[in-house]
């Protein structure tokens, strides 16, 4: 199992977090964490950018609905960025692709 | 020594001479001193016991003159109690009897009041007429034996109280480990009990209809993520759901109650399968996801009315961003039933369902499965996912089948996934009967 690695950098639009490693059950609470601590400003827009990510289960997706959420709070607004086409699937699947905006890169617009 | 290469000396002189002088020093050892001073106690004694005759080793044993003795005590009197009692009862018979005793241990009194453990040989004497005459006896001072037993004794006791602590500690050790067992078990009873809730023991039987399940918990509390159901709605109708809660363990399973009988409730207030998930949304988003804990499930809900004659059977469903139903076609083919547009129950305040509608010809299997199966790890590094586009080839490779059928073959198809299949997987299979039953009697089919 890859350690969860999550970095974060400000933009001028808001801010990116990096996110690398496993978003499994065991350690998909970090993200929750982190992103819940998040402070957002309205109009900005919070990147989550998953290039590194290499698993993601269903507790993963609850980490990243709760950043939308944190988000919508914040009168702010939230892309996935670099999604991996595992994920990309899955997303489509269940209907998430309808909901998150989905980015090709973390500065892509 | 001798030397081979000389003439052999003199007796007397040199190393013979150190022994000579030694010899001479023994034979002016008188007899007389010999008794006194051996290196083991003596005594002779009349018939009767009185004592004769002592020598010194015994006399500085006991701390007793001789003056004091002699004549003037017997042996017994020289014993403590247990050793005046023994030499009554065992000593004294057996010696008049065998004429000899030896090595008897008994216990003398010293003249400062301590015990003197020693062992005691005694012969008797006989005169020409071969009558008695005397006892000798001499006494070796066994302090040092009794120590050595002592000693062994304590040892044996400390091992015995060792092994005797082990034992104790094993029994202990088996207590604890009959206690974990029994827990075990009952938390293993309550466990099967809850699980019960989350999907029924067994499925009802619809008629014109065959139903096959398959479920398997990836967990080891046994408590699923997946949830599946089949219950009546009227007479001609049947509603059916399957799907999955995210998370794991306990607060998946409480997510999954309330989950299925959400969907009881709602099928039965307004059949229409998109309705019956539109409830489940409200109910989840205003539990879990309006207090900032969102939780949501994928679920796909059907009806299905079986044909009551020879013909179609006509199945609707609807779908929370569940992976699309398969179909399994009476001439061999099979086709993914996608509902498209649908979105994970319970994470908006109102969420797209999608929904999706077609007829199963007798011999026809509709397939709801979880993504355990489509997202078992393959390969040989388990690298890769099985996918769904290998499930269609399978489920076309097996084309026809009756819905135990495809179970069976999908079972097996997850068990050679080994340690490739991580999570929990749900099949449920409905199809209709290549050759229809005969209808049972009007009377017990109402229409």
């Amino acid at each position: 199992m890859s350690p969860l690695n999550i970095t974060h950098r400000d933009t001028a639009t808001g801010p990116v977090l990096h996110v690398a490693g496993e978003l499994d059950y065991a350690q998909s609470t970090a993200l929750r964490r982190q992103v819940e601590q998040l402070p957002l400003e309205r109009g900005q827009c919070l990147v989550i950018d998953l290039s590194g990510l290499e698993f993601c289960d269903s507790t993963g997706i609850t980490a990243l609905l709760v950043a939308r959420q944190h988000a919508q709070a914040a009168d702010a607004d939230i892309a996935l960025a670099a999604v991996p086409p595992n994920l990309m699937r899955v997303l489509a699947i269940v209907g998430l692709d309808q909901v998150f905006t989905i980015r090709p890169a973390a500065d892509a617009v | 020594m001798c030397r081979v290469d000389e003439e052999p000396e003199p007796s007397g002189t040199g190393g013979d001479a150190d022994m000579d002088v030694a010899f001479t020093t023994l034979l002016e050892d008188s007899i007389e001193e010999l008794y006194e001073s051996a290196p083991c106690g003596y005594l002779s004694t009349l018939m009767d016991g009185t004592i004769a005759k002592i020598n010194t080793t015994l006399l500085n044993l006991l701390g007793l003159t001789r003056e004091a003795v002699v004549g003037r005590k017997r042996f017994t009197d020289l014993l403590t109690v247990g050793g005046k009692l023994y030499h009554e009862t065992h000593f004294a018979p057996l010696l008049r009897m065998q004429g000899e005793l030896r090595g008897i241990a008994l216990e003398m009194k010293t003249a400062g009041g301590g015990r003197l453990p020693v062992l005691v040989s005694s012969l008797v004497k006989h005169g020409s007429e071969g009558e008695p005459l005397l006892i000798r006896t001499t006494v070796f001072d066994a302090s040092d034996r009794r120590a050595y037993e002592e000693e062994l004794l304590r040892r044996r006791q400390d091992a015995e109280q060792a092994r005797a602590e082990a034992e104790r500690a094993r029994a202990e050790a088996e207590e604890a480990r009959r206690q974990a067992e029994a827990d075990r078990a009952r938390l293993a009873d309550a466990l099967a009990v809850l699980q019960q809730s989350l999907v029924p023991t067994s499925l009802p039987d619809v008629p014109g209809l065959e139903t096959a399940v398959y479920y398997h918990t990836a967990s080891a509390d046994r408590l699923g993520g997946d949830f599946y159901d089949l219950f009546p709605l009227d007479g001609k109708r049947w509603a059916f759901f399957l799907g999955d809660v995210c998370g794991k363990g306990p607060q998946a399973a409480s997510l999954t109650s309330l989950t299925r009988y959400t969907l009881r409730a709602a099928a039965l207030h307004d059949p229409e399968p998109a309705a019956a998930l539109t409830t489940l949304n409200a109910v989840l988003h205003e539990r879990y996801a309006a207090g900032g804990d969102p939780r949501y499930c994928t679920c796909v809900f059907g009806i299905v009315e079986p044909a009551t004659e020879l013909g179609h059977t006509t199945v609707r469903l609807a779908s929370g961003g569940h992976p699309p139903a398969l179909v399994l076609r009476a001439d061999g083919r099979a086709d993914f039933l996608p509902a498209p547009g649908g979105l994970l129950i319970g994470i908006l305040p109102t969420a797209p369902i999608g929904t999706a509608e077609t007829t199963l010809a007798p011999g026809e299997t509709l397939l709801l499965y979880t993504d355990g199966l489509t997202e078992a790890r393959t390969g040989p590094d388990r690298g890769n996912l099985y996918g769904e586009d290998a499930l269609l080839a399978f489920a076309a490779d097996r084309a026809p089948a009756t819905p135990q059928e495809t179970i069976t073959a999908l079972t097996g198809l997850l068990k050679s996934f080994g340690d490739g299949l991580d999570d929990d997987t749900a099949l449920l299979a409905l199809g209709v009967p290549a050759t229809h039953p005969s209808l049972p009697p009007a009377t017990n089919n109402p229409r």
